[in-house]
């Protein structure tokens, strides 16, 4: 079997995946970037040259100010929130219980599912009176909580969303990573007398180190990218309290219809993660290695 | 995003000239719908778009669900800016403005010119025709248009003491009945609220506008280019909303559409201000006794009309724009506006269809249909303006703003006013 | 340091993972500085021993005498044994130093003291300039130091070692060995040693514990485990090459070999080790015909591989002059005095009369 390709082939062979990167990512990409330099047009008004006059609207875009300040609070509080779950879910699952086959499933089936049917279902959840949530209060004697008709909870309700689905994903890093810390680190810490929440500190979460880096930028980014529950749940209501960054591009792109604005505003998206995904190869290049 | 589709269109034209050159005479219609209620809506739809293709044979259509209004809307415009607009879509009579700005879609009253045509168009109710026209011309035709109605629980009223025939006509008689309705447990959290107007997102704003009109004004008017948000009609309106969760007859905060008619239906309200579109779910869900009213309005009665009216798009060939319209005028006879509205709950836009017989035997079967038709006359067009997606946010960021409890109804207005008016002046 | 050594005496240890018996009625015990190995090939619960004693695992019956103490019961922790592990169990995201003082952070050590019990084991151990660095660039000689730097820190008077030179090569392995006998004498800390490698256990041990499937096959000096084995098991597994074992129909016995018990000659096994053979050397006690095989040139020796009629194979390492030709009929032979007799039925090693 002595399959050589020709340059021919071999030029077929990358024309297809460079044609479909090109087309649906670096053009539309730089297409975006020319867009937000025009302003928005219309068939009985066309578009024209603006320059940087987007770019000012960015600035003076309250509402936007808004999106980015929920976007951080947002992506501070479920990344952590979701590698502490994982990290516990893949402890337990890791450990000698019963049932560890059963757990792992049942961390694992939000994954698993769409977004948007996750959604669905935490919209029931959710629901003032009639969803799980209050008639779980109730029982206890408490009021509803009014979860996504609230803007004091409606971004924390989406957070909850959020790290249900992702944790189970990232559980399942960690168990990689927990099943290939040797024994012998653990015991060794052990005889010189360190408990086991020592030993969890001072040996396995150290050694866990390159996989939460991991985990920590690629939470980081869907913090940026996942939206889709948003749009089933609040549609970043109410008075923009769970909007997002992403979903704020989605309104003002194909609900405002202001191609112009969206652009810029995907530019602002593209230079925020481009900065993150830097930071990301530089944190993993440093410090994630030992071996 | 414009020029992007712009550099697809030749490709896309050529290939749609190459499609209807082999068709000669006959057309194939693509027809985009959306669905917005509890309802059987697609089956019915199918039913009626099966119908009018075996009385027309040499055509053919394609009924395609896109979703909900807004994305019903994106698709047509993107197809429409494609080159391949569908040449039949139902959307929301609102999306006039925006789709005359994108120039996609063809005045009816044009193309509509015989003299069965025009008795055709003059056949709808006054209501419904408000929000199809534009500087003269008709661009639209009313087919699932519902208004917002007062659906409340005859058992909850008994058990509260009230008389289970009578609603409240007024905010004030809403108040004092609802205090009656609410009721709460031992540990004084409530398990039945007296009312619930849903007051997130658009549907937040469609019922306010309702509530405008019983204070006798409007929020936006037939040009197109005027919102009238800083109104002591709106004013009082927002007033009234906030009154509701102080006095404890509604929810406090955020209430959103979607889980209204299931609230209702599981007791959690004892009556709900939701579109007559929901009428025959609530019908086959219900397992008490339920009736209809007029929604309790400020000065006097008010609703909102809404829905979606039949469009018929530029760009197509002329057998496919005559084909088109035959479909419309099929879709919307006496009979099968009479066929729509049973299965949905839509208030048929005619009063020919109301005078058939089906309709006859439906309204004496439920009652509660008939009452929509009433409150037609206290009825005012929906919020529509160019630009409509971003001036409608402005309301509906107020709303929720104030109902929330961050800002004042004052406060909050008079912003959505002056975004609204930076945004609208470039059009008057 | 002032590690003085602890006893250690095991009784009756029995381990079971579930239904599956791994020891069964283990006893051997060392006296305080002794250095005791416990050999075996992989399997046979040498290593288990070793985690039961260190209180890593939870011992199913038995006792642990650790300067005459039970501790079978006792944490891990409070048992003060040190543990030196096979792939050295360096925490690789700590620094040298950092490895090495761990158990005494842990311990909250005051810091002057740890400071001194530092500079006393770099010292010892010479790795005085590799404080600074991870573990992932040392050598594994140099890691394998640190290893036993971090044991002998603490001043444990039991160290367990659990086939500690496993991972480096030869010419290291013997260097280490050395080092690890003379920090046993040196220190005089108690030494327990897991090796599979015979001549390790017998190089360094003050006493062996032969394991085999989960029980003791014998427990000796290497001397005795050499110049006795207790059993055919004993026998296959000490020496290089190790003893060969002769069918009785093969071997020519003074008529007057009378084994114990009355066993009759055909019952037995005839253990001899191969450098006890010498080839045609006359009228010695027992001799073998066999045929020639194969050659192995050893450089001392040569190794005579030789099949019996009967079919057994054997080795005689042969250091006189006149090699025989491959394929040659020889008589192989040896004195009365190497002479081992077995029991042919259960391996066991037997007397016998001449």
């Amino acid at each position: 079997m002595n399959m050589r390709l020709s340059y021919g082939m071999g030029f077929i062979l990358l024309f297809v995946p460079c044609s479909l990167l090109v087309a649906f990512t670096h053009y539309p990409a730089f297409k975006a970037l020319l867009n937000s330099f025009w302003n928005n047009g219309s068939s009985i008004r066309p578009s024209r040259f603006v320059g940087a006059r987007n770019y000012e609207a960015l600035l003076e875009d309250d509402k936007l100010m808004q999106v980015l300040s929920n976007s951080f609070i947002y992506a501070i509080g479920t990344v952590p929130l979701a590698i502490a779950l994982a990290i516990g879910m893949a402890l337990l699952v890791n450990s000698r219980l019963p049932a560890t086959g059963l757990m792992r499933l049942s961390f694992f089936l939000p994954t698993m599912l769409p977004m948007v049917a996750v959604a669905n279902i935490w919209l029931f959840f959710y629901a003032p009176g009639i969803g799980l949530a209050s008639q779980i209060l109730n029982a206890f004697g408490l009021p509803s909580i009014n979860f996504l008709g609230s803007t004091d909870t409606s971004l924390v309700s989406m957070m909850v969303v959020a790290v249900w689905k992702e944790a189970g994903l990232f559980m399942i890093f960690y168990l990689a990573a927990l099943q290939s810390i040797p024994t012998n680190l653990k015991d060794a810490a052990r005889l010189e007398g360190a408990g086991s929440v020592r030993i969890f500190f001072d040996v396995v979460m150290p050694l866990l180190r390159p996989t939460t880096i991991f985990v920590a930028v690629n939470a980081l980014i869907n913090a940026f990218r996942l939206v889709d529950h948003i749009v089933v749940m609040t549609r970043g209501g109410p008075n923009n309290s769970s909007s997002l960054l992403l979903y704020y591009i989605y309104e003002v792109t194909f609900g405002f219809r202001d191609f112009a604005y969206g652009a810029t505003l995907t530019v602002l998206m593209v230079v925020i993660l481009g900065f993150m995904a830097a930071i990301q190869f530089w944190v993993l290049n440093r410090k994630a290695h030992y071996q | 995003m414009n020029a992007r589709m712009r550099t697809a269109l030749p490709l896309v034209m050529s290939a749609a000239i190459a499609c209807s050159a082999s068709m000669a005479q006959a057309a194939d219609l693509e027809f985009y719908f959306p669905v917005g209620v509890n309802a059987p809506a697609v089956a019915t739809i199918e039913q009626l778009t099966n119908a009018w293709a075996a009385q027309n044979p040499q055509h053919s259509v394609k009924a395609v669900y896109a979703g909900n209004y807004e994305e019903t809307t994106t698709k047509a415009l993107t197809a429409a800016q494609a080159g391949d607009p569908p040449q039949v879509a139902v959307l929301l009579a609102i999306d006039i403005f925006t789709l005359i700005e994108e120039d996609v879609i063809l005045p009816i009253s044009d193309i509509a010119t015989s003299d069965a045509d025009k008795a055709w168009i003059d056949s709808f109710y006054d209501g419904f025709m408000v929000d199809t026209m534009f500087d003269g011309k008709v661009y639209s035709i009313p087919f699932q248009r519902s208004t917002p109605v007062f659906y409340y629980n005859k058992d909850a009223f008994r058990a509260a003491g009230l008389d289970p025939e009578v609603t409240p006509a007024t905010w004030d008689e809403m108040v004092e009945m609802g205090k009656k309705l609410t009721v709460k447990d031992s540990n004084g959290n409530v398990t039945q609220w007296g009312t619930r107007i849903p007051n997130l997102g658009l549907a937040g704003a469609w019922l306010f506008g309702g509530l405008v009109k019983s204070k006798g004004d409007g929020l936006s008017t037939d040009t197109g280019t005027e919102a009238r948000f800083n109104t002591e009609a709106a004013k009082a309106s927002l007033e009234f909303l906030q009154r509701l969760a102080d006095e404890e007859v509604m929810a406090p905060g955020g209430i959103t559409w979607g889980d209204t008619p299931k609230a209702f239906l599981e007791g959690q309200a004892a009556s709900i201000w939701t579109s007559t579109g929901n009428l025959a779910f609530i019908n086959e869900n219900a397992e008490f006794d339920w009736g209809v009213g007029f929604l309790p309005g400020g000065d006097g009665p008010g609703a909102p009309v809404g829905g979606g009216n039949f469009y018929i798009f530029k760009d197509i060939t002329d057998e496919e724009r005559d084909a088109a319209l035959d479909f419309v005028r099929f879709m919307t006879t006496p009979e099968n506006q009479a066929i729509w509205s049973m299965a949905t709950g839509y208030i048929a836009p005619s009063q020919a269809a109301w005078e058939t017989p089906e309709m006859q035997a439906y309204s004496e079967r439920l009652p509660q249909a008939l009452v929509a038709l009433e409150q037609m006359p206290h009825a005012y067009r929906e919020f529509a303006t160019f630009q409509r997606a971003r001036v409608t946010q402005y309301l509906v960021d107020a709303i929720e703003g104030v109902i929330t409890g961050g800002t004042d109804a004052a406060t909050a207005l008079a912003e959505a006013q002056e975004k609204a008016d930076e945004v609208l002046g470039e059009y008057r | 340091m002032s590690a003085a050594g602890v006893s250690l005496e095991v009784a009756s240890l029995a381990k079971s993972w579930g239904a599956v018996e791994v020891l069964r009625d283990v006893n051997f015990s060392i006296e305080p500085g002794g250095f005791l190995t416990l050999l075996g090939p992989s399997g046979c619960g040498k290593s288990t021993i070793l985690r039961l004693v260190s209180g890593l695992d939870e011992v199913s019956g038995g006792q642990i005498l650790i300067g005459g103490k039970d501790v079978a019961r006792t944490p891990a922790a409070e048992r003060n044994i040190g543990m030196v592990f096979q792939n050295y169990a360096l925490f690789p995201h700590m620094t040298i130093a950092e490895n090495i003082s761990y158990g005494l952070k842990v311990r909250k050590v005051p810091k002057a003291e740890k400071e001194k019990a530092m500079a006393r084991v770099a010292e010892l151990m010479a790795l005085g300039k590799l404080l600074d660095r991870k573990p992932a660039q040392l050598s594994g000689g140099q890691q394998q130091r640190v290893a036993l730097a971090r044991v002998l820190v603490s001043d444990r008077p039991l160290v367990l070692m659990d086939e500690p030179l496993s991972n480096l090569d030869a010419k290291l392995r013997v260097e280490i060995r050395s080092e690890i006998r003379s920090l046993n004498k040196k220190l005089g800390i108690t030494v327990v040693y897991v090796t599979h490698d015979q001549s390790e256990a017998l190089s360094m041990s003050d006493k062996v514990v032969l394991m085999n499937a989960g029980e003791v096959s014998q427990v000796g000096t290497p001397k005795e485990l050499y110049d006795r084995p207790a059993n055919t098991f004993a026998a296959g597994f000490i020496g290089t090459p190790p003893m060969n074992l002769l069918q009785a129909q093969d071997v020519q016995a003074p008529a007057t070999l009378a084994p114990a018990n009355g066993a009759g000659k055909s019952d037995v096994l005839f253990g001899v080790r191969p450098e006890s053979l010498g080839l045609d050397a006359g009228d010695a006690g027992f001799s073998v015909n066999a045929r020639v095989e194969s050659l192995e040139y050893e450089g001392k020796v040569f190794l005579v591989h030789l099949i019996t009629p009967s079919g057994t194979r054997f080795v005689v390492a042969h250091s006189g002059d006149g090699v025989p030709e491959e394929g040659s009929e020889v008589t192989a032979n040896w004195p009365d005095a190497a002479t081992h007799l077995f029991d042919k039925s259960d391996g066991a090693s037997m007397d016998f009369a001449l």
